[in-house]
């Protein structure tokens, strides 16, 4: 057959892989092979279509018979890269590309893909090198910068040593300067050149590349060069200079407040370093004076257009008084009056004039009282927004003596008089518009939930909840006023209210990242997927999509910005790709699905291994934290915690240290109850293994790095979760020993993969040579050891009496009134634990397990303490119950009702409404605590044997 | 006051409090990575002193010949920001990149035609209609504002290039074109 007519016979393929129609195209790829079974196009588009239909398998075996000879053709090797990336093999990929371009090295185009396959698994050291040869076969320019960024990005990583990101710096800056054409071609080439100068330090270099006349023209138009520059100069302490130049720019009517910072720091140059002569001090005393004074003038000037020039003056004035220039705090309070007085009709008064607030006695009490001389009203928007600053510059200055329960009590009163008030000015603004007086509603919420930290009396959070719920009736658009209701009705342990909220709040995208901290923090408390119900585990599915899309999609565009040649982009990109990938709040909600799982899904080693494995790898990561707390707007006196702080539901969020604590307990007894070790999970394991943190702490042996236990990390936990821990460690040092004991050989379990394999797929297991393991393995299974079992050793007490204790915790917190969210945490640890010794257990269900290694005594204890726990979860299920009535009851919603008095006093708040607030809170509290007790018993009828 | 600096990819993690705000849209993460690995100098950002960011600006270059110039993909600010004219600073920003840097003929961008206060801001800054773009927002219907509500105005501001101020025209807001004439 001609080419032509192969390639008729392989375009159908094409076209099945772009419909979506794998099969055919699998049926196709088939009928070409039969006649030419070495075409390693078709082979390769047929892995494709198996990689796209899930057959894993199978596509490993024609991708192995692939690479076992060098591709070098074009369309092969784009079809491979499709393979590879699917199956996540990227090393692969790298091999393929680089033996390719060893075989062709005069070709360009293999070069670039070599290039772009070991950007893709981040490895910067080869991308210098590969770049470096491309350079010199090609000669073409922007391979030097290529190698340079790669050498850039290699300083860069957290694991390079000092002295070796110098060297690597040095080398960038050799390549840089062997361009034939200089780097001021191009804006983001010149930007990388003053990077390398500003690392090294090579100022003469620097200046010489900056005061150039094309040098000077780059920064005055590019952003990035110019924020280098002035890095650059304030690193050389041209403070004075930068400040000349940057009253230069104001003076051509630049607003940008860097350029206000640089003429502040002129102006305080003299005063920077430790040793401080009063001839310098008489210097910067000048400069003060002249400052001043050129300040003034363009804050006339501007008038209300700007507000940078008055608040430039604000800041002269506080480092006026920090550098002991002045004692004269008179005059920064006066600018704050002034400021005040021409700005406070704008929301962003308040945020401009709280760096300000921290003054001595006697200023603040001048400041104070400025504050309570404005005459309030409420006729215009203006007004309406002086209102609201005013009472928010005064709660910030509340000090701790001030507060006390009436007073926050007449303040909650008084935000929330004022908010109705305020309402009335924004009658006519359509509903997709935020009104004027919201945040009045939220000083009301702030003083309430201030009241209930003071008093743990729930009955400030239905107020809170009614209010902010009315001012949501007004201002549907309000994500602030929301994210606070989650929180209050996360307290409140109403978490169907909280979903609804945060789902109306329409978070998207990398936002899920960011935010669903707010609702996703310990759901496992809340989630009723015991029952079946499982809106809980598709929450952290759903908000999880972020990590696998991005992680596709990033290293596309870190290729992109090589492509297209913008170097400042790509340490950004790669640094996005990296805080994503790498998410602290990523891994914690996969920890808190697994919880869940637990609860729901059979306990089998489908999930062990699976958990296992990944969970193992998520241990191995550097973590960063993205979560965003600014969301939440906080008017808290500083001798109180923040509002969000104040509303996080028990008291703590779950940072690194929760996860580390958390992680080690389930990876060791998913440890313990699987059968994969080290040897066996190398050999089934296939793709590539996730970066490894670079830590110290994450190089030692896993067994030590699970015994870790550290302080700061146990401050991230609640009282009852750090019982869990200690006891679940306690329950591990316990069985350990009879778990490694009896674990089958890797050969057995190797054997036994096979098996299921061949089964499913018809094939053997790849790489797995079961003759030269068999060596050891017997052929039953549960080869006899040829030691002794370890003697069986009684339950330690802390095991024995685990679920006794957290018993009369739960009566504890139902006897002091506790919010039904704290019952609810002590319920579900209680029943995590139950599940967890499951795990622990599970192993020595296997009667012949017990039989071969005489443990029967082991797995007579183990029916004690299953026994004793089955009890606790139904007595705790059954007052769970209880509680459930009531809480959905007619009484509580009455009750709910009269406790809003405080908040009922405006007409505008009817009963009904609040009744409705009531109905609704009852109800999703009931639902929740029935839920989590049923699912309770459920659990108990499934392992409780 | 505000730093105006270069939007960058990390700020996806900081720009809740503006992108939550109703009128915002969250794109996926290759959208800003588009913009930014190739426009990057059309993309800014206004940050409070405090590292709270305020508002931002996307943008690109695009046509051929004199229809080359600089276009406003999206701007927006956070809603206690508002009224600060960072808005304004940022599209003269842009404005002067799409001059300087790009030598473009205009920049242009899209508003609803419902949207009478961004038209009246745009007018202001030098703006003016050059065609109207039918069901440009089409997803939404035609709601109780009509055909104003999916109808987009394409208002341009010649640069410096355009001596002879071709890319705009007086009549625009009767010249009418569909969305599909439109890139």
């Amino acid at each position: 057959m001609s080419e032509a007519a192969l390639e008729r016979q392989i375009r159908p393929i094409y076209d099945a892989l772009d419909h979506g129609s794998n099969k055919s195209a699998i049926n196709a790829c088939n009928k070409v092979l039969k006649k030419y079974p070495n075409n390693s196009l078709v082979k390769a588009l047929k892995a494709l279509a198996l990689t796209r239909s899930q057959k894993v398998e199978e596509a490993l075996v024609i991708c192995d018979d692939i690479l076992a000879t060098v591709v070098t053709d074009d369309s092969t090797l784009s079809v491979m890269t499709h393979v590879l990336k699917g199956l996540a093999r990227n090393s692969d990929m790298v091999a393929m590309f680089d033996s390719a371009f060893k075989q062709q090295p005069q070709s360009e185009e293999l070069g670039v893909q070599t290039f772009f396959a070991h950007v893709r698994t981040g490895n910067w050291k080869s991308c210098q090198q590969v770049a470096t040869r491309m350079h010199k076969q090609f000669q073409e320019d922007r391979y030097i910068y290529w190698s340079v960024i790669g050498a850039i990005l290699q300083a860069n990583e957290r694991s390079t040593p000092q002295n070796i990101r110098t060297l690597l710096y040095k080398l960038a800056h050799r390549h840089i300067t062997s361009c034939p054409t200089p780097s001021y071609m191009g804006v983001d080439r010149f930007h990388l050149h003053l990077i390398i100068l500003q690392e090294l330090q090579l100022w003469d270099e620097a200046n010489t590349l900056l005061e150039s006349d094309v040098g000077k023209s780059i920064c005055s138009a590019s952003l990035v060069c110019n924020e280098t520059r002035r890095d650059i100069w304030r690193l050389r302490g041209l403070y004075k200079e930068e400040g000349e130049r940057a009253q230069e720019k104001i003076k051509n009517n630049d607003r940008n407040w860097l350029e206000f910072v640089s003429v502040l720091d002129a102006a305080f140059a003299p005063v920077r370093e430790s040793d401080t002569s009063d001839e310098r001090k008489s210097e910067c005393s000048q400069n003060l004076e002249k400052t001043r004074v050129s300040l003034a003038e363009i804050a006339e000037f501007d008038g209300l257009k700007h507000r940078s020039a008055p608040l430039a003056l604000l800041e002269l004035e506080k480092k006026a008084l920090s550098h002991g220039i002045t004692s004269d705090v008179n005059i920064l309070v006066e600018s704050m009056e002034n400021y005040f007085s021409q700005f406070s009709d704008k929301a962003c008064c308040f945020e401009d004039l709280r760096p300000y607030v921290d003054l001595g006695v006697e200023a603040k009490s001048r400041w104070i009282s400025f504050l309570a001389s404005q005459g309030l009203s409420f006729v215009t928007a203006a007004d309406l927004q002086r209102v609201v600053n005013v009472r928010k510059l005064q709660r910030i200055n509340l000090v701790a003596s001030d507060i006390s329960t009436d007073l926050e009590s007449s303040l909650a009163s008084k935000y929330t008089e004022e908010y109705m008030a305020g309402l009335e000015l924004g009658s006519s603004l359509p509903v997709t518009e935020l009104q004027h007086a919201d945040d009045l509603a939220i000083l009301a919420g702030h003083a309430l939930v201030s009241l209930w930290t003071m008093t743990k009396e729930e009955t400030h959070l239905y107020n809170a909840a009614v209010v902010l719920e009315f001012a949501l009736t007004k201002s549907r658009m309000s994500f602030q006023i929301r994210l606070l209701l989650v929180r209050i009705y996360r307290l409140l342990g109403a978490p169907s209210l909280a979903l609804e909220h945060y789902h109306a709040i329409n978070i998207k995208q990398v936002q899920n990242d960011t935010l669903s901290h707010f609702h996703l923090t310990r759901a496992s408390t809340f989630s009723l997927c015991s029952t079946g119900d499982l809106t809980y585990p598709s929450e952290c599915i759903d908000s999880s999509q972020i990590y696998l899309s991005s992680s596709q999609d990033t290293p596309d565009f870190i290729i992109r910005a090589f492509t297209a040649e913008k170097y400042s982009q790509i340490p950004e990109f790669v640094s996005f790709d990296e805080r994503l990938e790498n998410s602290l709040q990523r891994d914690v909600v996969k920890l808190e699905h697994v919880r869940m799982r637990m609860t729901h899904e059979p306990m089998n080693s489908d999930l062990i291994d699976m958990e296992l494995i990944e969970l193992k790898f998520v241990f191995n990561r550097f973590h960063h934290d993205n979560r965003d707390f600014g969301m939440l707007p906080n008017y808290q006196p500083p001798c109180q915690p923040s509002l969000n702080d104040q509303t996080l539901m028990f008291g703590n969020s779950t940072g690194q240290g929760w996860l580390w604590y958390f992680l080690k307990i389930y990876i060791r007894a998913f440890q313990h109850a699987s059968d994969l070790d080290d040897i066996v999970e190398e050999k089934l394991l296939i793709g590539d293994r996730p970066k490894k943190s670079s830590e110290p702490e994450v190089q030692l042996p896993l067994k030590e790095r699970l015994a870790i236990r550290k302080p700061e990390e146990a401050a991230e936990l609640t009282p009852d979760e750090l019982q869990f821990v200690e006891w679940a460690t306690v329950l591990g040092d316990w069985l350990e020993p009879y778990h490694n004991h009896t674990r089958p050989p890797p050969a057995v379990v190797l054997a036994e993969a096979n098996k299921q394999n061949e089964l499913r797929t018809g094939l053997p297991l790849r790489g797995v040579d079961l003759k030269a393991l068999n060596g050891d393995a017997n052929a039953n299974g549960h080869a006899k050891k040829d030691e002794e079992a370890p003697p069986v050793k009684e339950p330690p007490q802390l095991v024995a009496q685990f679920f006794e204790h957290m018993h009369a915790r739960f009566v504890q917190l139902q006897q002091s009134q506790s919010l039904p969210s704290d019952l609810l945490h002590v319920a579900t640890l209680t029943q995590e634990a139950f599940l967890l010794f499951g795990v622990e257990t599970l192993r020595f269900k296997t009667a012949s397990v017990v039989k071969i290694h005489k443990l029967g005594a082991l797995v007579q204890s183990f029916k004690d303490i299953r026994s004793k726990a089955c009890a606790v979860l139904k007595t705790m299920s059954n007052d769970l119950l209880k509680v459930a009535e009531v809480a959905g009851s007619a009484e509580r919603r009455k009750s709910f009702v009269e406790a809003c008095q405080p908040v009922m006093a405006s007409p505008k708040l009817h009963h009904d409404f609040v009744l409705n607030v009531a109905k609704n809170v009852g109800e999703s509290r009931k639902k929740v605590l029935e839920g989590v007790a049923k699912g309770m018993v459920k659990i108990c009828n499934n392992y409780g044997q | 006051m505000s730093i105006l600096r270069p939007f960058k990819a990390n700020d996806l993690f900081r720009f809740n409090n503006i992108n939550l705000d109703v009128w915002t849209e969250t794109y996926g993460v290759t959208f800003y990575l588009t913009y930014l690995s190739r426009w990057s100098d059309l993309c800014f950002t206004q940050e409070a002193p405090s590292g709270r960011l305020q508002g931002y600006i996307l943008g690109k270059a695009e046509g051929v010949q004199t229809d080359w110039h600089g276009h406003i993909t999206a701007v927006t600010v956070a809603p206690e920001y508002r009224r600060l004219s960072l808005g304004r600073n940022m599209c003269q920003r842009l404005e002067f990149v799409s001059d300087e840097i790009y030598k473009g003929y205009f920049v242009d961008l899209y508003v609803r035609c419902n949207n009478v206060s961004a038209i009246n801001m745009y007018e202001g800054m030098g703006y003016s209609v050059y065609r109207r773009v039918r069901e440009y927002y089409g997803n939404l219907g035609i709601g109780k504002d009509g055909r104003d509500e999916e109808d987009a105005f394409d208002m341009r501001k010649p640069l410096s290039r355009d001596v002879l101020l071709e890319s705009i025209r007086t009549n625009g807001r009767d010249m009418i074109v569909s969305a599909h004439d439109v890139s």
